[in-house]
């Protein structure tokens, strides 16, 4: 009998994931052997330099995208083993993104993108999930902001759009995929705030995957990759402790 | 790879340019073959009858040269807009907005030569091989008609000048783009202007209300005279003219209403509102079936209403109108199919824009599928978006069709013995077809931007400009 994720209490949980492109001889290999898990209730962020496999890995566990070899695991599921369709519906029901490019649909208002998942799955939401969604559109601050569209926003603005709309759906997990990449420094403390907050306070668990060792220094745990490997693992840090690190990982290479 | 990426970029406005090219050659040759045998047969009247058949050959030329433009005019503005990010990259690098929009109007020029090239040369093996099929059918006496008709240089100019000039007024947005969208982080295009817009809407408005009254004085002078067609066919190209320059204004209410009758579910939502998304951009795209189909439309209901009156007159003074339907019949026929190649030409316009647009929001179908849209929901909102774009254009098309249609009968035969006021003749048979073709249009429009959007993974599509 296996040990299932829940029970190590992970909420998801890759083992011996490899992911290559191309054939021999001109392989390029993004992920080599990677098993790490992701735990429930925290806030996990995924550092590494660019080309480290770390949004490979984020694809992978987000049922985007599909290794080469390994297994993937979302809470109990296993997703390594989904087609398409089942892909699509997990994603829509257990998993948020937020990404770097904010990726609002340009032709719904504020309301009409965080309400997105629960139209895509045919539904309205119910009693409880309706005073959630207004308890994040009051907390993210969009209270007056709801029938405007992305473009009347700034990108800060819309980036709680986003995590407003990931979080709506109380998804297993949340991926972040470089949520202040496209900030100013100001706006990107607030996201990163928001987020920590939401883990703290809604036990939500987020993985972001980041290179800004600032960003990272908002995380309960920090993962370390470097060329498809993981390297370190470190509890919370801060952004000077990170920055050493991965200088350290530099001069390793 | 850059080649590759224009040439389907080009590809449907080369076809625009062909259709109409081997249009009008066909149209040449056929009535220069027919004037020939006519020569043969009557050496006196044949210069006048030569004229008369060049010159109904080349009102249609131009309608189908003036859709045809519309069309060309569209793709471009849409292929700039999809362009943004390379054109701003090159101004940021030094190049002027001028010498960007040579380079595009460059392009418009060799598509209007190689596509005017093609339809030339299928044009002429059409009609030759048209003449002889109609000769070994003893159709036509066996005479040595000539291979080339010297005329047909002028279609074939008209369309290298027009696809070229259509390019350049397409290119317009080039002017617009700052070196500064190079540098920009999100992919987003900034939505067109539609506002600011005044002279142009003024123009619209006075031609259209002007047109409108010229029309209604026409169908009551009518009651008098014959003579109110005259009024009425100012009226008409006044009104309808003035329709075209404002489609940015009445088309988005009739596509927001034609999208309310998709539904509430998400995927019928998401297709409202993108195909208002750019409302000029939508409005250049079905205006040219618009056109079409009222075109079509009108000469049908004109013929019907036509024969109708004369079934009435007829009935009045049955020696005077002796086999006077059966020539308006075929008339009617002839022009309706000659007309139904400009339609033609416009469905291809809307076809395209609609793939289009689909291939230019690859990075948003791929954020809708990483949310958990289906492949199967995709398909269905482009499905969706392409319904709403045809029966806007169809259902329009078909009401304008049968307003002009019976206000030039009406004009034309209310003061014959017997007639007066009466309501419009709708041939049914038309109507079935017209929505028989928007049907296939439909779906024709929605399958392969329906398959590019599914096949292309979630991932890439995100990673896309």
């Amino acid at each position: 009998m296996e040990i299932t994720p829940s029970e190590l209490g992970l909420v998801a949980r890759v083992t011996n994931l490899t992911k290559s492109y191309g054939s021999a001889p001109n392989t390029v290999t993004a992920l080599d052997d990677v098993s790490i898990g992701i735990r429930r209730g925290e806030f996990t962020a995924i550092m590494g330099p660019s080309g480290s496999g770390k949004s490979t890995l984020m694809h992978i566990m987000a049922g985007l995208d599909t290794p080469t070899d390994g297994r993937a695991w979302l809470a109990d599921t296993e997703i390594t083993a989904m087609g398409d369709s089942e892909l699509t519906v997990l994603r829509r029901r257990r998993v948020g993104f937020v990404f770097q490019a904010f990726n609002l649909v340009p032709t719904l208002d504020v309301r009409g993108n965080i309400v997105l998942p629960f139209e895509l799955d045919g539904r309205r939401p119910t009693v409880v999930e309706k005073d959630w969604i207004e308890q994040l559109i009051d907390s993210l601050g969009l209270a007056n902001r709801l029938t405007h569209r992305p473009y009347e926003l700034s990108g800060g603005q819309q980036q709680r759009v986003a995590i407003a709309r990931a979080l709506a759906t109380k998804p297993d997990l949340v991926f972040a995929d470089e949520p202040t990449g496209n900030l100013d420094s100001r706006s990107g403390r607030e996201v990163l705030a928001l987020l920590a907050a939401a883990s703290a306070s809604y036990g939500q668990s987020i993985a972001m995957v980041t290179h800004d060792p600032i960003a990272a220094s908002h995380a309960d745990r920090i993962i370390f990759l470097a060329d498809g490997r993981v390297v370190e693992e470190r509890g919370r840090s801060s952004a000077e402790e990170i920055s050493r690190i991965m200088l350290g990982m530099e001069q390793r290479v | 790879m850059r080649a590759m990426g224009r040439g389907r970029e080009h590809g449907s406005s080369i076809l625009v340019a062909a259709l109409s090219s081997a249009f009008g050659v066909v149209l040449i040759q056929v009535t220069g073959a027919l004037s020939f045998m006519i020569s043969a047969d009557n050496i006196g009247r044949s210069t006048t009858v030569r004229m008369m058949l060049a010159i109904v050959a080349f009102v249609f030329i131009v309608i189908a040269v003036y859709v045809g433009s519309i069309v060309t005019v569209n793709t471009f503005a849409t292929i700039i807009a999809g362009r943004t990010r390379t054109i701003a990259l090159l101004r940021l690098i030094g190049s002027s907005a001028r010498a960007q929009r040579r380079a595009v109007a460059a392009e418009g020029f060799w598509v209007g030569v190689v596509g005017a090239s093609i339809g030339a040369l299928a044009g002429t093996a059409m009609s030759i091989g048209t003449v002889r099929i109609a000769v070994a059918q003893s159709v036509v006496p066996d005479l040595d008609y000539p291979l080339f008709d010297p005329l047909i240089a002028a279609p074939i100019l008209i369309v290298v000048l027009s696809t070229w000039l259509a390019s350049w007024v397409g290119s317009r947005r080039v002017l617009t783009v700052s070196p500064m969208q190079a540098v920009g982080a999100s992919g987003e295009l900034s939505r067109e202007e539609t506002l600011s817009r005044t002279g142009r809407n003024l123009t619209a408005v006075v031609l259209g209300v002007t047109g409108l009254l010229l029309l209604g004085g026409g169908v009551l002078l009518g009651l008098i005279s014959p003579l109110g067609i005259l009024v009425g066919m100012v009226g008409g190209m006044l009104s309808f003219s003035g329709l075209i320059l404002g489609s940015h204004l009445v088309m988005p209410s009739i596509l927001r209403l034609t999208g309310r009758l998709l539904g509430r579910s998400a995927s019928a939502r998401l297709a409202a509102a993108n195909a208002l998304r750019y409302p000029e951009r939508s409005s250049r795209a079905t205006i040219g079936l618009v056109i079409g189909v009222t075109l079509i439309t009108m000469f049908a209901v004109a013929g019907a209403s036509y024969q109708d009156m004369m079934a009435r007159a007829q009935a009045a003074q049955p020696e005077v109108y002796q086999g006077v339907d059966k020539v308006v019949a075929v008339t009617v026929a002839i022009f309706s199919v000659l007309i139904g190649f400009s339609a033609l030409i416009a469905a291809v316009g809307m076809v395209n824009n609609l793939a289009l647009s689909v291939l230019q929001r690859t990075r948003e179908l791929g954020l809708l599928r990483a949310l958990g849209f289906t492949a199967k929901q995709v398909r269905r909102m482009i499905l969706a978006e392409s319904t709403q774009m045809t029966i806007a254009a169809v259902g329009l098309g078909l009401i304008l069709g049968v307003f002009y249609g019976w206000a030039g009968a009406q004009s034309l035969l209310g003061a014959q013995d017997g007639v007066g006021v009466i309501a419009p003749s709708i041939p049914w048979l038309l109507v079935v077809l017209c929505v028989v073709g928007a049907a296939a249009l439909t779906l024709a429009a929605s399958v392969s931007p329906a398959r590019r959007a599914t096949t292309v993974s979630p991932v890439v599509a995100l990673a896309a400009d």
